[in-house]
């Protein structure tokens, strides 16, 4: 009885070095280990098998053998297969490792497989070995990057919303990963990568573009209440000195002798209302009137509430 | 692992053997283990699975060739497997990541910077603007920490706590530095609570290295940067409308009972500030269940803020 792994690699082989695609009839006929099968359980191991050769990063295609598109064949054309030579130096290829061995993302060492195929990992020279992890899962996190890379729309789950996107970019931020990109009337959306469930790509590649001067970099020196669904307007908020340095800190502003008067751009209310108060009575929000009208609805809302 | 899962991965490490082996004749063995990550008895297994694979007609002349001479490792007639697969898109994001965040940290070298950009420009061109990672700040005092922590010194920190949104000065033991969800960690003992804690090192508002030297405890406690209970926590039963369950992503809480018109949470905290100020940004989302402590806490703080906003 021949092995899934070897069964795997000759299906490979056979598909790199066939110069036209391949009828899954010659798959079973011709590659070792498909013999002696019966039609059902033939189609359950060859759909399997093609499932590991994209998970390998195997660019598998399914293509008509005929302008009537009745006959389909598999093919893998070789310069796709192959990974791009980046020309690493031995010192890059060190560098690399070091970080790759530093960095995980979702529990997982998922860069030290990415260095594998670029021709295994380096021994790290003398370096202290930290430990951080980006978190988040890697499976939503690699399919979301691939869809921005062949720039394919997606749709998911957002915490019981049916949710459609064409995606730009990811970013990670403060322990979080977003996802940026456009809704289906264009408008720029960002969702929280750990909020998303049941992700799927939908669209072909290169269905959407990428708006010029991009770039996921801007995303990240955003403050939660700076993206959102209102129209923005600046408030002026004003923090006692016991709490200036920190909220100082939060906006990225110099840090003041005594107390701080800020003027912070709002699009989400809700955010910026929820961080206000984390700092209790020890700040104020001075102007618009709107916000502290809104401010002071919630809290006799809560009083009646809690009491 | 599942069994297709470990399947990938054997697959995937045989195909970045072979290009390896092709292109540096007679591997040294001892270099393969350690590069690749391989036992001796997992490459063994590897080679004589790759000696039974080939071309159709599977003869002799079909197969490839594989196997280790003295302290060599060769590999031959596998002229299709010159190259490794190109990455996978979660494989290309932990790389590139992974680099970009060693970068962010402040512990970038030139070199690293070279590696990432070349990287990028060969794997995944659109990454240079699709791709942003932030892990860290405060690299100034990170670091000190870590010089503190390496040789036992005590600290003086004056610090904002997380739980309950205050500021404290403390003397601290560190232990260990560490990040994970994109932020650093001190963690250590607390002479102020005489225990042990954990500090976000961006809340450390100020940072002063003694020469006190201390006692470091013979194994240190895993670290932990969640919330755990203790015996002296406050807590509180608050039910949430359906508009305000982001909480449950947010807060450390325990769901009771979920309805479609609401969802009833239990949520433990240090003190009751942190409920109290969760209730009043709340406003009307939500409903105080029980807790006696957080109802009376809500009562001050909001006549308090009632009187600033009136």
């Amino acid at each position: 009885m021949q092995s899934v792994v070897e069964r795997v690699l000759n299906l490979l082989i056979f598909l790199l070095e066939s110069p036209t695609p391949v009828t899954a009839d010659e798959v079973r006929n011709t590659v070792a280990g498909y013999g002696g099968q019966t039609d059902e359980a033939f189609h359950r191991m060859f759909e399997r098998d093609k499932d590991v050769l994209r998970r390998l990063g195997v660019p598998l295609k399914r293509e008509a053998l005929d302008v009537w598109e009745v006959d389909f064949g598999y093919t893998v054309n070789p310069d796709e297969y192959a990974v791009p030579d980046p020309g690493l130096t031995q010192e890059e290829r060190v560098a690399l490792s070091v970080a790759a061995r530093m960095v995980r993302l979702g529990g997982s060492h998922v860069g030290l497989d990415a260095l594998l195929k670029l021709g295994g990992i380096e021994r790290g020279v003398g370096i202290e070995p930290l430990g951080a992890d980006l978190g988040a899962e890697a499976e939503t996190l690699g399919a979301l990057f691939g869809a921005i890379t062949e720039r394919r729309p997606v749709e998911f789950d957002y915490r019981g919303n049916e949710r459609a996107l064409s995606p730009y970019g990811i970013a990670h931020r403060r322990g979080h990963w977003y996802v940026v990109g456009a809704a289906a009337g264009g408008e720029e959306r960002v969702y929280r990568v750990d909020r998303i469930s049941q992700l799927s790509v939908t669209g072909e590649p290169q269905s959407f573009e990428k708006p010029a001067g991009f770039d996921a970099r801007t995303i990240m020196d955003r403050q939660p209440w700076e993206a959102g669904p209102d129209a923005e307007i600046e408030a002026k908020v004003r923090f006692e000195e016991d709490v200036s340095w920190w909220a100082a800190r939060t906006l990225g502003l110099e840090e003041p002798k005594g107390e701080l008067v800020a003027s912070i751009p709002v699009a989400n209310r809700d955010a910026f209302i929820g961080w206000v108060l984390s700092f209790g009575a020890a700040a104020e929000v001075v102007e618009p009137a709107e916000i502290r009208a809104e401010i002071l609805a919630r809290v006799l809302a809560a009083q009646e509430g809690s009491s | 692992m599942s069994t297709s899962s470990r399947t990938v991965s054997r697959l995937s490490r045989i195909l970045a053997l072979i290009p390896f082996v092709l292109e540096n004749e007679s591997a040294d063995v001892a270099e393969i283990l350690e590069r690749f990550g391989y036992t001796e008895a997992q490459l063994t297994k590897d080679l004589n699975t790759v000696f039974v694979c080939g071309l159709p007609g599977y003869g002799p002349g079909d197969l490839m060739e594989a196997y280790i001479d003295e302290d060599a490792v060769v590999i031959d007639a596998a002229d299709y497997f010159i190259r490794a697969p190109r990455l996978t898109p979660t494989e290309a994001l932990g790389l590139l990541a992974a680099g970009m965040a060693v970068i962010g940290a402040g512990e970038s070298t030139a070199t690293l910077e070279s590696a990432v950009a070349k990287l990028t420009k060969a794997v995944m061109p659109e990454a240079e603007t699709s791709l942003a990672v932030d892990l860290l700040d405060e690299t100034a005092n990170t670091s000190r920490l870590r010089e503190a922590a390496a040789e036992s010194k005590v600290v003086k920190i004056v610090y904002r706590s997380v739980g309950k949104e205050e500021t404290t000065s403390r003397e601290v033991e560190p232990w260990s530095v560490f990040a994970t969800l994109g932020r650093w960690y001190v963690t250590g003992h607390c002479r102020l609570v005489d225990d042990e804690r954990t500090f976000r090192v961006d809340r450390i508002r100020e940072l002063e290295l003694t020469d006190e030297v201390f006692q470091r405890p013979e194994s240190i406690p895993e670290p932990g940067v969640g919330y755990s209970p203790s015996p002296g926590d406050v807590t509180c039963e608050i039910e949430l409308l359906p508009s305000a369950t982001w909480v449950l992503d947010y807060y450390p809480v325990e769901t009771l009972r979920e309805t479609k018109r609401s969802t009833i949470i239990k949520f433990l905290s240090p003190d009751a500030e942190v409920p109290a100020r969760l209730l009043l940004r709340l406003g009307a989302d939500a409903k105080l269940r029980k807790g006696e402590e957080v109802a009376a806490r809500v009562a001050a703080l909001g006549s308090e803020l009632a009187s600033i906003y009136q």
